[in-house]
């Protein structure tokens, strides 16, 4: 027990805070989150951090606001999870137990890097050193581009820095009354899908979803296939697009881009990430 | 580069009887994209399928626009509509359809404040028609509640439809 410790900080006299008060475990995938309110009496000044501990397990895992996500459990078995304050002067006793929780297998499907554009615009975005641990990758974007005058502008995508010809994609778009198809071979990059430009309206983004099959594999060429589009409230695009990197190297970084003159605008937003087989 | 798992399962729900509409709400800002999936039926007589309707934040305002590419087997088509007071979530089977329809929705950047939302969906009935839908909600605030509906009129979603609502959150 901790309590009765005090420290002195700048010539005021701190003791240790009072536990929070426990809330609701909530099972995820390995892990259990759990929420808390902070003790409100303002004994020992501000709380700087909290712990969060399993039982059984004593696993632990800190944060500086509710909830805190504790990992690395096991599935299938019952955790409850209390939570202690940490201020200048120590820890606090832990809070009572919370509800059990059992956590569930977890997710397949993984973060791995997020690229935001900001006030001044950028030409191109890269992920690069790409792990080599998932089967496939998936790249969520929401786009805009800066170029005047059109709504209908191609987003590039070039792998491994390969900026010869060898990639070739196929699309069908649909513009609200008619449908294109198109086809291109030999191209120095998947220039398919589509997003507005400066002049279209105002804080429409275009979605693009990039599915990147088998990535890793060094005995097939690779297909990318994605699914986007703009709605503008009268005009606009919705593309499906299969593309095709004529390599059997593994995929180790991807660039997107609008044009070598032409960048994405702020708020723009790229998102990668990575799926596992069994 | 830093992983984590994500793709997480926020709610589910499964009809266990005719219902008007599924709605999630008080939908956390913690993730960056929401994604739906759908899989059920109307209470529309027959055996083809119909708009599946959807609108966010109970916005019934004239706020949504969208642009389809539709194929049914035989012929393809695309239409839009601008100024509406839903977007449509591909389709639902009427209630004698063989097939369930199955429908994805993607909800990009959804909790942002700055920007407009750009809402992709991949929708199929296998016996009637497969689709691809954009969709535009025009307005900048976070969206914190997804309402579906067969048609917010008279006809409802059957019992035994599902429909989960999953959260991806970027790194």
């Amino acid at each position: 027990m901790a309590s009765g410790r005090i420290t002195k900080v700048k010539g005021k006299v701190l003791d240790i805070p009072n536990p929070p008060t426990i809330g609701t475990a909530t099972a995820g995938g390995e892990s259990v989150s759990i929420a808390f309110t902070a003790d409100s009496s303002g004994k020992g000044g501000p709380t700087r951090s909290y712990i969060a501990k399993s039982n059984p397990g004593n696993i632990t895992a800190t944060g500086s606001t509710s909830p805190i996500n504790v990992t690395g459990l096991t599935v299938g078995t019952s955790y409850t999870v209390s939570v202690a304050g940490v201020n200048e002067t120590g820890t606090s006793e832990y809070s009572s137990a919370s509800n059990s929780a059992i956590p569930i297998v977890g997710s397949s499907y993984e973060s791995i890097a997020t690229i935001t554009v900001g006030s001044g615009g950028q030409t191109g975005v890269t992920f690069s050193s790409i792990p080599s641990t998932f089967t496939h990758l998936q790249i969520r974007c929401f786009t805009r581009d800066d170029r005047p005058g059109t709504n209908i502008n191609n987003l590039h995508l070039e792998i491994n820095g390969d900026t010869t010809t060898n990639y070739g994609s196929h699309s069908i778009r649909a513009t609200g009354s008619s449908l294109l198809a198109t086809g291109d071979a030999s191209q120095p990059a998947i220039d398919v899908t589509l997003e507005p430009g400066a002049t279209a309206t105002a804080n429409v983004f275009a979605g693009t979803i990039y599915d990147i099959l088998d990535y890793t594999n060094t005995n097939k060429y690779k297909t990318v296939r994605s699914l986007g589009g703009y709605d503008l409230n009268g005009a606009g695009w919705v593309v499906f697009q299969s593309g095709l990197w004529r390599s059997t190297n593994a995929i180790n970084s991807i660039k997107l881009y609008c044009s070598s003159t032409r960048a994405f605008v702020q708020y723009s937003h790229f998102a990668l990430y990575g799926i596992k087989g069994a | 580069m830093a992983a984590g798992a994500t793709y997480e399962p926020i709610a589910t729900t499964t009809l266990s009887s005719n219902q008007n509409d599924i709605t999630f709400s008080s939908i956390p800002s913690t993730y960056t994209d929401l994604v739906i999936v759908f899989n059920g039926k109307s209470t529309n007589a027959g055996s083809s399928s119909n708009g599946m309707r959807c609108r966010v934040n109970s916005d019934t305002g004239s706020n949504y626009s969208q642009t389809n590419l539709n194929g049914n087997g035989s012929t393809t088509s695309s239409s839009r509509d601008t100024s509406i007071t839903y977007f449509e979530f591909g389709e639902i089977a009427q209630t004698d359809n063989t097939a369930p329809s199955q429908n994805i929705m993607h909800i990009m950047n959804y909790a942002n404040t700055t920007t407009f939302k750009t809402i992709l969906c991949r929708a199929d009935t296998a016996t009637v028609v497969t689709k691809a839908i954009v969709s535009l909600y025009r307005s900048t605030n976070a969206i914190t509640s997804v309402t579906l509906s067969r048609d917010f009129g008279t006809n409802q979603i059957k019992a035994g439809s599902t429909a989960t609502l999953y959260g991806i959150a970027a790194a």
